[in-house]
Parts: C-alpha cells; structure tokens; sequence
C-alpha cells in the first residue's frame, strides 16, 4: 500500500511538473487483456459487455456520464436543467468535435436519440426511450427533450452505452469502425487478435487522455492471460482473471490487484412458474439452505460481497439485507415439511461454464441443499444452450447467472423474465417507483421493493461479483469499481515512465 | 490415371457436400442462434426477436441452405454475422497464421519423429529404444493446452526469449512473426510427432524382419544400406499414411493451441465463430478445412504409386 501511495505521489509530481522531459520518455501506451472479442463495436445494436469496454466512455460519449464513484456527472453537457421534470434541457460543451473533424452539434443528439427510439433501428433498449414525447433543437448547443410521462430514470438512460452521441455519416460502419467524441479514436481492429486505440488529440477534456495508445487484446485462456502478464506483453487484465489467479499474482511485486465493487449480482434463480419453486415456502426454504459465505468462500475465495436482494451495494438505495434470511437448515427443513416435501425432493441445476464461478458456487450449493433435503443434480450446458433454454425458454428448475447491468431490479417488475416471478405488489411498487423523482420517496418505494424480495424470496441472491483487476504497477487510474460495465481508459496513465 | 483422378474429384466433390449439409443440421439443431447470443441477458425478447428477422434466421432452413449453397458454388461464402465481413476474406486473413503454424508443426514433426522411430528400430530392445518409446508415450499422453503452457512458461516467461501469445502479423517482418509461430507449432508437433515416432518404428521394425533385409544382409550389404535403401523406402508407405492422417489432425491441435497462444487464426475463428452461431464462418471453415484434408489425402495416395511403382491407379 504505501508503495503504491509512493507511486502515486510521484505520479502527481509528474503532473505537476507539467511532463518536463516527457519528451525524453516513451510514448506512453498500454496493452489490456479483453477475454472476449466484441461481437461488433455498435452501442446501438449490441448490449454486449465485451463491446462495452473497449468503445464506451473511450471512443464514445453520451450527454451525461456516471463516474467512477456512481454518480451522475456532466460528459458531452456541461450542464442540465429540469423545472417540472418533464422537460429537461441540455447545455452542449461547445467546440467538441467528432473524430472525422466534424463540430458536435444539437441536432446530432436529437438524429442519435430519434433513431434510437425507431423501431426499425433495432437498437437493444428502444423501451428506455419510451417516455421521450419531443426533441426541441433550441440552438446549435441548446436541446430539450419534452417527456411524456414523469420518469425517474431519464438521466440515468441518457447516460447508458446505449445513448452513445456518434455523427450521422457514421452509422453504416460503426459495426466496424465507431466514430465518436471521446478520449480516443478507433485505429484498427485485427479480428481474433486486438483493437487498437489511439490518443485524440482534440479531446473535450484538458490534459486528457494521458495515454497515446490502448490496445485490447483479445485472451480468453486465464492461464494465457497469467502467462502475457508475467511475460510482459499485457499490461493488466480488467475483466479475465479469477480469484484463484488474482492471489498467485498478489504476490508478485510487479503487480497491482485492484478489489473493488460491481453492479454484477450473483443469483441462484428459480423457476417461479415450476413446481415447486411456484410456492414461496419452497423457495424461502433453498434461501434458508444455503451458506451463502460458504458460496463465496468456494466460488470466490472470499472476494465479493454477500447480497441479500438484487439491489447492490453500489446502488444509492442499497438496504443491507444480507443476514435478513440467515443460513439456518433447521428452518429450512420445517418450511419444506410445511409446504408438503418432509422428504425433500430432486431437481436440476443448469449451470454454464463459461461462466467458471456458476460451476463453482452451484457445487457449493448442492452440497448446503443435501442438508434440508434436496438433492441437486448439476447440469453443465453451453453458454448458447442456456441463453435458449434457460434464458428465452425458461425450461429450468435452477440456474446460476450474475446479472451485470445495474438497476437490473425491473427484472423482477416484468413476470415473463425468466425466473418468472410475477407480484402485482412488487410490480406496483416499481411502477411508482419509475415516476417518483423526490429522492426521499423514491428510497422509501425501493427499501419496500427490496423488502418484499426479501419475503417473496424468488431467487436467492448469493453474491455481488467482485471486480478483479491486474496491472503493472505504476498504472494509474484505473477504477476501483465498477458502477457501470466500462473500462474508462481516459484518466489512465503511468507514474513513472 | 486421369480416370482415377476424376474419380478422386467427384469423390472431393460429394465430400464437401456432405459435411456442409452436415454443418448446417448439425448448428441449427443445436439450441441458441446468433440473435440470442448477441443480444446476451442484457438484450429484451422484442429487441432480439427483431434482429433474428433482420439476419434472415426465420426463413425455413431448407430455403436457407440453398441460398448458402448456390453462393458457395459461385466463390461466395456469405458474410460473417459476428464481423460482418465476407467470410472469404476472413478465412484469407487468418490463413497467413494458421498455414506457417501447421507447416512448422509438420516440418517438427517429421523432423523429429522419422530420425526417433528409425533409430529406435534399428535399436531394437535396447536402451535407444526403450528411451524413445518412454518419450513417445509422454508425448502423446501429454494434453497439448498442457505443453502449450509449459513452452510459455520457460521460454517466454521465464527465459523471455520468445512472446508469450499474440501475433502482429508477417508485416512486422519474419523474425518477429516466427517467433510468435514457433512455440505453439512445437506444441503441436510434439504430439503428432510421438504418434509418428511410434508409426515410423513398427513399419521399420516390419521390413527389417522381410527375407530381402536378411538377403542383403547376408551378402554383406553395408548395415547403412540396408536401412537406408532397402528398408526405409520400403517402410515409408505406413509412414507416409500416418503423416498425412496426422496432417489433417494438426487443423483440430490447432484449434487448442492458437486459444492458448491467443493467435488469431483459423482454429480460434472456427472456435469462437461457433459459439456465437456464426453459420457462415463454420460452415466457411468447415469447407475449406474439408477441402485441404481431400487434398492432402490425394496427395498421399499419388505418393504411393512414386514410393511403390507396383501400386497403378486404374
């Protein structure tokens, strides 16, 4: 710790000097494991992580950001205005230009969020712009959008991967070659091996970014990733180590592991339309039945957080809920006999190892199980076959999956998500909680949300995934955690290079 | 002759055929398409639903087959729904890895195992030989993610000769380019050369038990003679089966290897094109791999006739 504190004083100093004699040093760069290849660089058609992490935040900007700590902050508007929160208006950064030279101006933001809401775009969340009634271009760098109905999210959908500012030119070949405001510019993509991205030297923001180039490149193997590390031809892996590689590289000096939080919760899901998850005693009983430290523990190695509901720790209405169900077989066993399993039953858990922790932690769990009764068979199946299955056709009884996107709570609100949890209390609970914007209310209306997952019980929500990340030491500035999937490259730098 | 190689074309011809018709049930039978998997657990039903149509997923799959198929007959192998590129031009990208890749490998392989199995033969029963076989069996016993990653560690890791993974491509010069290349393609020969090694020794073992070695032997022929002119010629036809069989199993070594030497070439894509459902890449691959292994086999059968002149294609 205090080399890295030492580290990052140097690095300040650096700064401070104003780079005298960064002329003499190399060009900074860095090269980052990415464990999958994005299927496409379009925010507006993929939702994928892997697309996330390479061109959000670095290639491209919304109106609106959510920062490092979570919060909402100005991005491509220097500031926002809303009197009845109906019409909010945007104030554009003026001189912000495109990467093809061309200046931002209001009428992009109205093309971009207009195409968004056409359904012929396909673009992934269409409905999050559902209540935007008007775009009203008031001048080059003045844009209000008129809501047609209150809606408590609306910043927080401006400021999603999805409502990404891009020019219109560049649409047809933003699959391949997005074009933006950020950070950085697109320079190529070598399919099946990285993706390059290099400084922009227009960039809104003074004296960023500190890097000349990021390259991504694409390591699934952890062990290939350990290997590239400790050879020196990746700089930091963000996203493809797991806690078992994250301790061998902890004690390697020539390492950073950076711990940190995620909106990516963990959860054992059960079929609420199924027997006999269709009875809430039943699946009170499986969340009284399992150890859910001992799921960390074994998953996890310890690292992460236990989750008592779907709302985490990152969230601003995070109630601690965790103990709220407490590991207690006993109960367990009493609330099956009650809902007519004295003898507790067989069922199957559907797990996909491409995700290694929904392995690990269902082993776990089956294990906790045989002791109120239930006998757990484990059912590995290709990470395709559980999106059709699983996902689309809801033909389980169990499964594991961690949910990565944040506010995910409306999963609950919608019966014909998977799990197929369908409460017209909850279902009210989140309808108003979607037009009350009076903060106070609005936390009141989400701890009874989460109050009432906690009773309904219809999944068991095991942990919150840890972000675990590696890099060289003398990398600066790369987020502890993750309230958004993203991998922000813009403030990333070297301390003493 | 050209009867029979007429016959050897139709028979590449129906081949090809076959495994694309196979590929396409094979992929569409499994659950999960390209639309589901784009759109991940983050994307709505409706947002899905509306890119399956827009990639023509919902027209009956006969209807879709023979579109790809009559592409195909015209050099178009569709465009890739992960990249969106011409799969073509994908597969041509990826050759410039995957080739030298396999073309080392082999060249190891037969480098090392045609001496190893000759020796161990010639040393019958001896120190020679048990040595070899005892390395042989490791070598085959030894997964090839395994020696993958043992390679790294030494030599990149630790040694730091070599990269670890990764290739920037031939324009970054030869050197450069084979260093990223030579790990993985001792990765990959070394099992397929503990196979050969094996092969080589029995059909050597075969001939030097034949009357004509003992004839040659008995009117004082050179013991070099004997080996080199009267059994090897005579033991290459086994030889040669095994190594062009074993040729056609590097494509499925390399799949392994270019994962864990992240190299982009046709194994990866091939991988990763089917876990995303990305039909017109594996079935691209598919063809194109099918195509080779056909070829090779050809090759091997017309050595036959230049290593036996008694063996006449009629």
């Amino acid at each position: 710790m205090t080399r890295r504190a030492l580290l990052a004083a140097l690095g300040a100093a650096v700064v401070l000097v104003g780079g005298v004699g960064a002329g003499a040093q190399a060009p900074p760069r860095l090269v980052v494991q990415a464990p999958t290849e994005p299927p496409g660089l379009d925010l507006t058609a993929t939702p994928a992580s892997a697309t996330a992490a390479v061109v959000f935040y670095n290639v491209q900007e919304g109106l609106v950001k959510i920062d490092r700590h979570g919060k909402l902050v100005p991005s491509l508007a220097e500031r926002w205005h809303t009197s009845d929160n109906r019409n909010y208006t945007f104030f554009l950064r003026k001189g912000v230009r495109f990467h093809n030279g061309r200046e931002l101006k209001a009428a992009d933001v109205k093309y971009v969020f207009e195409r968004a809401m056409n359904p012929e775009t396909k673009h992934p969340y269409r409905r999050d712009y559902d209540a935007i009634g008007d775009i009203i271009v008031k001048d080059d760098s003045t844009i209000t959008f008129a809501l047609k109905s209150l809606n408590a999210n609306f910043l927080h959908n401006v400021a999603r991967q999805g409502s990404v500012i891009y020019p219109r030119e560049a649409v047809e070949t933003m699959k391949s070659h997005p074009v933006g405001t950020g950070p950085f510019r697109f320079e190529e993509w070598v399919r099946g091996d990285r993706i390059v991205l290099v400084r922009n030297p227009d960039y809104h923001v003074k004296g960023l970014p500190r890097l000349d180039r990021v390259t991504f490149r694409f390591i699934a193997d952890p062990n290939a990733v350990l290997a590239a590390l400790k050879a020196g031809d990746v700089d930091a892996s963000l996203f493809g180590l797991g806690p078992e590689h994250v301790q061998d590289v902890q004690r390697d000096a020539r390492f950073q592991v950076i711990v940190g939080d995620t909106t990516n919760d963990v959860i054992l899901a059960m079929n609420n339309s199924r027997k006999p998850y269709s009875d809430v005693r039943v699946r009170r009983a499986l969340t009284h039945g399992i150890n859910k430290q001992d799921v960390l523990k074994g998953a996890m190695f310890g690292l992460g957080k236990v989750l008592g509901t779907n709302v985490d720790p990152l969230n601003p209405f995070y109630l601690d809920l965790a103990k709220a169900v407490p590991y207690d077989p006993a109960a367990g066993r009493k609330l099956l006999a009650e809902a007519g399993y004295p003898n507790g039953f067989d069922t199957v858990l559907k797990v996909a190892p491409q995700y290694y922790y929904t392995v690990r932690s269902g082993e776990v769990i089956a294990e906790n199980l045989k002791k109120i009764g239930v006998n757990v068979k484990i059912e590995q199946i290709e990470w395709g076959q559980w999106l059709a299955r699983v996902f689309r056709e809801s033909d389980f009884d169990l499964t594991i999956i961690g949910h990565a996107e944040a506010w995910d709570i409306k999963n609950y609100a919608n019966p014909k998500y998977y799990f197929r949890y369908d409460s017209a209390k909850f279902q009210d609970l989140f309808a108003r909680s979607e037009v009350t914007l009076d903060d106070t209310a609005r936390r009141a209306l989400f701890g009874q949300m989460q109050k009432l997952m906690v009773e309904d019980a219809p999944v068991v929500w095991l942990y919150m995934h840890p972000r675990l990340a590696v890099a060289k030491q003398g990398a600066q500035g790369l987020w502890k955690d993750l309230p958004v999937p993203a991998a922000d490259m813009s403030e990333v730098g070297w301390a003493t290079r | 002759m050209r009867r029979y190689v007429a016959r050897r074309v139709a028979a590449l011809v129906a081949t090809l055929f076959f495994v694309s018709a196979l590929v396409f049930v094979v992929i569409r039978v499994l659950p999960g398409d390209p639309a589901a998997l784009i759109m991940g657990t983050e994307g709505s039903r409706e947002a899905t639903e509306r890119l399956r149509e827009s990639m023509g997923l919902n027209r009956p799959l006969p209807v879709q087959y023979l579109e790809w198929l009559g592409g195909a007959l015209r050099g178009d192998l569709g465009r890739s729904i992960q990249y969106d590129l011409p799969v073509g031009e994908l597969i041509l990208t990826r050759l410039p890895v995957t080739l030298p890749l396999a073309l080392l490998a082999a060249t190891f392989m037969v480098a090392v195992a045609v001496p190893l199995g000759l020796y161990a033969a010639t040393h019958h029963r001896r120190a020679g030989d048990y040595l070899a076989m005892v390395v042989s069996q490791l070598g085959i016993s030894i997964p090839q993610f395994w020696s993958g990653l043992l390679l790294i560690l030494l030599f990149s890791v630790t040694l730091g000769w070599v990269r670890s993974g990764g290739f920037d491509g031939w324009s970054a010069g030869l050197w450069p380019a084979l260093r990223s290349l030579l790990l993985p393609a001792v990765a990959l020969g070394l099992f397929q050369a503990a196979v050969l090694v094996r092969a080589t020794r029995s059909a050597v073992l075969d001939v030097l038990r034949e009357d004509y070695v003992r004839t040659a032997r008995a009117k004082g022929v050179s013991e070099r003679l004997v080996v080199g002119k009267h059994t090897f010629r005579n033991a290459l036809i086994p030889i040669v089966t095994v190594a062009g069989l074993q040729l056609g199993q590097l494509m499925a070594g390399a799949i392994v290897l270019e994962s864990v030497f992240a190299l982009p070439g046709l194994g990866r894509l091939a991988l990763g094109a089917i876990s995303a459902r990305d039909l017109p890449v594996v079935q691209g691959v598919t063809l194109f791999v099918a195509s080779g292994i056909v070829v090779i086999n050809f090759v091997v059968d017309l050595a036959y006739g230049f290593l036996d002149p008694r063996i006449r294609y009629e």
